[in-house]
């Protein structure tokens, strides 16, 4: 009877903490922000009544000709210095520093944003992000590995990640990232760069994202955002991402 | 419809063919991504490309002249589910289209959205995530 009880409580335990799936195609909730004339104003769905209003925006500003938000890192003198040298360059129009403009990845922890969409891939021992932006990925070990140094030798755009279930939350260590990345934006960081992230289901079909970015060198104290995200429906047709190819368009002006 | 000025049709013809055939692949910040302007004219070409479609439209410029504006806008995957498809617009056809100006002066800008001839919108993006 007592043995009985202890399986019975091994059952209940190992049921209790069976992680949750995370596995689907998810599109951000709010990727942009909120900003006048934004990406759908034109779209045909809000058009019960009468024409649709002029769009009076094609996409949010993004070369910090109004300054950085109020909840964007805060930079060390060194890194703001970085920061509004390369938006001189964005207002002037250039794309020199924008990595997804030719086509390398987004790199950890911007590639979140999945602006264009995510799909998780999960087993016991990995969880795959793949983003349909620029088709970049990220995995995440869950066997239990840690980052040899030859990993931490070898820096990344998505860097090596490395998780552990606690309940129903991933939390996940991300390390050996590039320098030449952004934070956010085009918010730039040093190879000092760390991620935490603790990622779970806020509710059903909407996976939660917490992280915290860690850089003694380029920020003056640790820069904590949350995505969100959407899991996408079976049979309305937006539960499969499409092919990127970025590639394909290069050296093309026509 | 309003059409943007153009002060010098032949600046802007100038301008198009001396444009070096690169920058196929720009970020928002290559275009004054918060100013719209409206364009009509018939379409050339429909690249349905990644990393962003093009649109080729030819432009009568009111003057006698004619215009080849180059309208970017967002990959295939993002417009698919916007209601856009491989061929949904075809060389021939009337099209209006709202556009963010590039920077840089030539007559090229980022697509805000497409309206055909029919009044079909096409929009820059499926609607928001909630």
């Amino acid at each position: 009877m007592k043995a009985l009880l202890i399986a019975l409580s091994v059952t209940g335990a190992m049921y209790a903490q069976a992680p949750p799936d995370f596995s689907g195609v998810y599109y951000p909730v709010n990727p942009f922000g909120r900003f006048t004339g934004g990406p759908a104003a034109g779209a045909a769905t809000s058009t019960p009544k009468g024409p649709p209003p002029r769009p009076t925006a094609s996409a949010p500003l993004s070369d910090g000709s109004r300054g950085r938000a109020p909840d964007a890192p805060s930079l060390t003198p060194e890194y703001m210095a970085k920061w509004e040298m390369i938006s001189k360059t964005r207002i002037a129009g250039s794309s020199e520093y924008d990595l997804t403009a030719k086509c390398l990845p987004p790199g950890m922890p911007g590639m979140m944003s999945m602006a264009y969409g995510m799909e998780v891939m999960q087993n016991k021992d990995k969880i795959t992000f793949f983003s349909e932006l620029n088709d970049a990925l990220r995995r995440v070990y869950l066997d239990g590995r840690k980052p040899s140094q030859k990993v931490l030798d070898d820096p990344t755009y998505a860097g090596y990640s490395t998780g552990h279930w606690e309940g129903g939350t991933l939390l996940v260590d991300t390390v050996a990232l590039r320098d030449n990345t952004f934070i956010e934006g085009f918010t730039p960081h040093s190879d000092a760069m760390t991620v935490h992230e603790r990622i779970r289901l806020k509710e059903p079909g909407l996976l939660e994202d917490q992280i915290t970015v860690t850089d003694p060198k380029a920020l003056t104290k640790p820069w904590e955002t949350v995505k969100t995200y959407r899991k996408a429906k079976p049979g309305t047709g937006t539960d499969e991402l499409r092919e990127f190819a970025c590639a394909e368009g290069l050296g093309e002006a026509k | 419809m309003k059409v943007p000025p153009i002060v010098s049709c032949a600046v802007a013809a100038a301008a198009i063919l001396l444009a070096p055939l690169a920058q196929a692949h720009h970020s928002n910040s290559a275009f004054y991504v918060t100013k719209v302007i409206t364009i009509k004219g018939v379409v050339k070409e429909f690249k349905w490309t990644n990393p962003h479609v093009w649109v080729i439209v030819t432009v009568d410029d009111g003057k006698g002249n004619k215009v080849d504006w180059k309208a970017e806008g967002r990959p295939p995957g993002i417009l698919a589910r916007a209601g856009w498809t491989p061929k949904i617009l075809q060389p021939g056809e009337t099209v209006t289209i709202d556009l963010s100006p590039a920077k840089d002066d030539t007559a090229s800008g980022l697509i805000a959205r497409v309206t055909k001839e029919d009044g079909t919108i096409l929009a820059n993006a499926p609607p928001p995530t909630e």
